[in-house]
């Protein structure tokens, strides 16, 4: 993409047109000018793809009946709610968020977002939730944790990650309000965010908070400064059962209770994040997921071989889809989530 | 105001699996409809009637029409303060004995006065249950919006032409709820069936006349429990949807499908007579033009609907029935354990009634597999009223496997008693 880019003095507010001046907000509208994000889905338009039944004004764009349901008034299919596959591209950080091969909704959410002052390095923020498949309304769940956290991190004060963790789950628990409907099993999620602070002085350092067994990864060639690794813990029963040396590494992972986890963000979670801080001494690849992706590739090493050749190829774009296809290719069960965020000169290789 | 706080009135909950093999077009799915606490209230007298129309068939004579009277002035003495009420002496013809016309409000002078009126009530002339009907549905036609009870009693059969019967019946259907009390074994389980299943009623026998008088208080005080009048059951179905029934499966088995009239596009009311502080299961099985791997269909929408004045309707509870075509087995292979029961127990009546059917015409080889089958179905689902009934017409040898031979000589109350409750289910095991 090619953009004639004028002199940041001439640059003019996107939303009301009025010249801008080097603040973060348009001093006459209050738009934020550094901030750009995604991973939100669009709400579809036009005809029913079921029967072809002619759009309407509802708010959920075409024929959807009167009880404000996402099924169409005639033919009674489920109209697409837009994040059957999603995918967001910030240029320094992408993600995509798919629905998988048997689940009939996507349930987890994503959300990435890029800090820009014209003439500072950009800070990235990125979250990935997935939503708890037993309770109620799972995917409200995940959106409203991932938004909140991401609001957070790209925050006018400054990235806090308990704070955005907080503002997460308190998002979740207002759900229940009653705008919603009523929950029998109140939505919930788990959440792994990250923060990757240019820091001029002291180099890049990366933040990720994360509640649950969602995950953070830190990919790197066999022989970088900074090695491949699995940043986060997942807090789920297996793990703390082996941690804590209560159970052997096999038999706690055969048990039923293996995958299920200990800490979510919602009803009757304990949404505690566990909180870690690295300063990469070399360049890499920051990659966020759910457990869609690392239960069928678990191991920092195979993720990073595919990821860092794809990244030479076509950016972190092109990692997050090559990651949920090989996800999806490998039976896409769950959903499945992909944030990645290039660290370090890796520009400088060669790719765009 | 009567208003029950309209959506949220009633709760709708849906048991099904979802999940259909590709292909696949039929969903079944039990939705179980109950009123929430706000609902649940009795409703205010003034908006109550009650008619009770008592056999004074000249069969009744003796210990009967003592027990008859003793009965009624039971059920008199449950009238509320303030609901409209009649009595009704029934021979070949409907005669109003309380009041002489219409309808009165209760309180402690007229229940007096009724009672009276009940001490004299004698035994004379012929059985013409459908004169009685119609006279109670020109007493409930005066009484629009309000809810309308009848309990009609009888010990023998219907001496009325089938043609006069039926269009009597059909002249009230929906008119008012009729809960119908067989005395004796004179009277036909199949004729008082009927007129309770069309009149969203109960039916029952009475064998001793000496009970009747606790079953009598029994209904009444139900019947001064309910809290809402005529309401329905909508069912939306996509277009190019087959119903193929919509059954009531608890507390007993009553199908609605045929009850059905058109009502908003693609929409079907199905009646449900008055409401109280209770919980009904319904089975509903629809055909849906099948989607693809991965679609996600509303199969169903049941709401319950009560009509507002003027036409107007209030929706007070919805639940949804879905369709979700998967490739996974794991998912479209389960089994609603709703689903599963009710299908059980609605053949476990049916096996019954075929099987006492087959018993009367002499074909003992039918009769005995038939009762052989409810008796499994009975132990299978813990339906231990049900069981303990069969026991007494056939003598079981293994449940489990419906090992049973006919009893010789069975009462006839015990073949009728077991007729008549064939239709009472249970609840899934486990739940409250
Ligand atoms: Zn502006
Ligand atoms: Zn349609």
């Amino acid at each position: 993409m090619s953009e004639n880019t004028s002199a940041p003095a001439a640059a003019a507010c996107p939303r009301c047109r009025e010249p801008v001046d080097g603040h973060r907000f348009c001093e006459n509208c209050g738009h934020d000018l550094w901030l750009r994000r995604g991973g939100a889905a669009r709400a579809p338009s036009g005809p029913c793809p079921g029967c072809g039944a002619n759009g309407t004004n509802t708010p959920n764009g075409f024929g959807v009946d009167e009880a404000g349901e996402d099924y169409c008034s005639t033919c009674g299919i489920r109209r697409d709610d837009g994040t059957e596959h999603i995918e967001a591209d910030l240029g320094q950080v992408a993600g995509v968020s798919d629905r998988g091969l048997v689940h009939a909704h996507n349930e987890d959410a994503m959300a990435v977002g890029v800090l820009a002052a014209p003439d500072g390095q950009a800070l990235v923020a990125a979250v990935v939730c997935d939503g708890v498949s037993t309770v109620d309304a799972p995917e409200l769940a995940s959106r409203a944790g991932a938004d909140a956290a991401l609001e957070r991190l790209l925050h006018p004060s400054g990235p806090d990650m308990s704070k955005a963790v907080e503002e997460a789950a308190d998002a979740v628990a207002a759900l229940v309000d009653g705008s919603h409907g009523h929950f029998r099993n109140p939505p919930s999620c788990t959440l792994v965010a990250a923060v990757v602070d240019p820091g001029p002085e002291d180099g890049v350092s990366i933040t990720v908070g994360w509640v649950g067994d969602s995950r953070a990864y830190w990919l790197a060639a066999p022989d970088a400064a900074e090695p491949a690794r699995l940043l986060t813990v997942d807090h789920s029963w297996a793990t703390e059962m082996i941690n804590s040396g209560t159970l052997d590494a096999e038999t706690a992972l055969a048990d039923r209770r293996a995958h299920a986890i200990t800490r979510w963000l919602g009803a009757g979670g304990e949404p505690h994040p566990e909180i870690v801080t690295i300063r990469p001494a070399g360049p890499g690849l920051l990659l966020l997921c759910s457990d869609g992706l690392w239960n069928y590739y678990p191991g920092a090493e195979e993720l990073a071989e595919v990821a860092l050749s794809t990244l030479a190829r076509g950016g972190p774009v092109a990692v997050a889809r090559e990651l949920t296809t090989i996800a999806l290719n490998a039976g896409g069960r769950d959903n499945v989530t992909v944030v990645a965020v290039p660290v370090g000169p890796w520009d400088e290789r060669g790719t765009p | 105001m009567t208003d029950v706080a309209g959506a949220g009135a009633f709760t709708v909950e849906v048991d099904q699996n979802s999940y259909l093999p590709a292909g696949a077009s039929r969903v079944d799915a039990v939705v179980t409809v109950t009123a929430a606490d706000a609902a649940a209230a009795p409703a205010p007298a003034s908006e109550v009637l009650e008619v009770i129309v008592v056999d004074c068939s000249t069969s009744m004579t003796g210990s009967k029409i003592r027990a008859a009277r003793q009965a009624t002035m039971a059920a008199i003495a449950e009238l509320r303060d303030g609901v409209s009420f009649a009595v009704v002496a029934g021979n070949h013809v409907a005669q109003q004995l309380f009041p002489p016309v219409g309808t009165v409000v209760a309180n402690a002078g007229t229940r007096t006065t009724a009672t009276r009126m009940v001490e004299r009530l004698q035994a004379d002339g012929g059985t013409g249950i459908g004169a009685w009907l119609t006279h109670v549905g020109g007493l409930a036609r005066q009484h629009p919006g309000s809810i309308k009870h009848a309990i009609v009693l009888t010990d023998g059969q219907n001496g009325e032409s089938a043609e006069y019967f039926a269009n009597a019946l059909n002249g009230v259907l929906g008119t008012f709820t009729c809960d119908c009390r067989g005395v004796g074994t004179d009277w036909r389980v199949d004729e008082l069936r009927t007129i309770a299943t069309s009149m969203l009623g109960t039916v029952d026998i009475v064998a001793d006349p000496a009970d009747l008088a606790a079953d009598f208080r029994s209904i009444m005080g139900e019947a001064m429990g309910k809290s809402v009048a005529d309401l329905a059951l909508r069912l939306w179905t996509p277009r190019g949807a087959t119903v193929r029934f919509v059954k009531q499966v608890a507390p007993t088995v009553e199908d609605l499908t045929d009850r059905r009239t058109e009502a908003a596009r693609q929409s079907g009311d199905y009646p449900l007579g008055s409401w109280g502080a209770e919980s009904r299961d319904y089975h509903l099985a629809i055909e849906v033009p099948a989607g693809g791997v991965g679609d996600e269909m509303l199969a169903g929408r049941v709401s319950i609907v009560r009509p507002g004045p003027d036409g107007a309707e209030e929706v007070l509870g919805q639940g949804l029935v879905k369709a979700i075509w998967t490739e996974d087995t794991a998912l479209s292979t389960r089994i609603s354990r709703g689903v599963a029961h009710y299908t059980g127990q609605a053949e476990l009546a049916e096996a019954i009634q075929e099987g006492l059917a087959a018993r009367k015409a002499g074909d003992e080889a039918t009769a005995t597999a038939r009762l052989g089958r409810a008796v499994a179905l009975a132990e299978a689902s813990g339906n231990e009223g049900t069981a303990r009934l069969l026991g007494r017409v056939v003598e079981v040898v293994d449940a489990p496997s419906g090992t049973v031979r006919l009893r010789k000589a069975v009462a006839d109350v015990d073949e009728m008693t077991l007729d008549t409750r064939s239709t009472r289910t249970v609840r899934v095991r486990g739940d409250g």
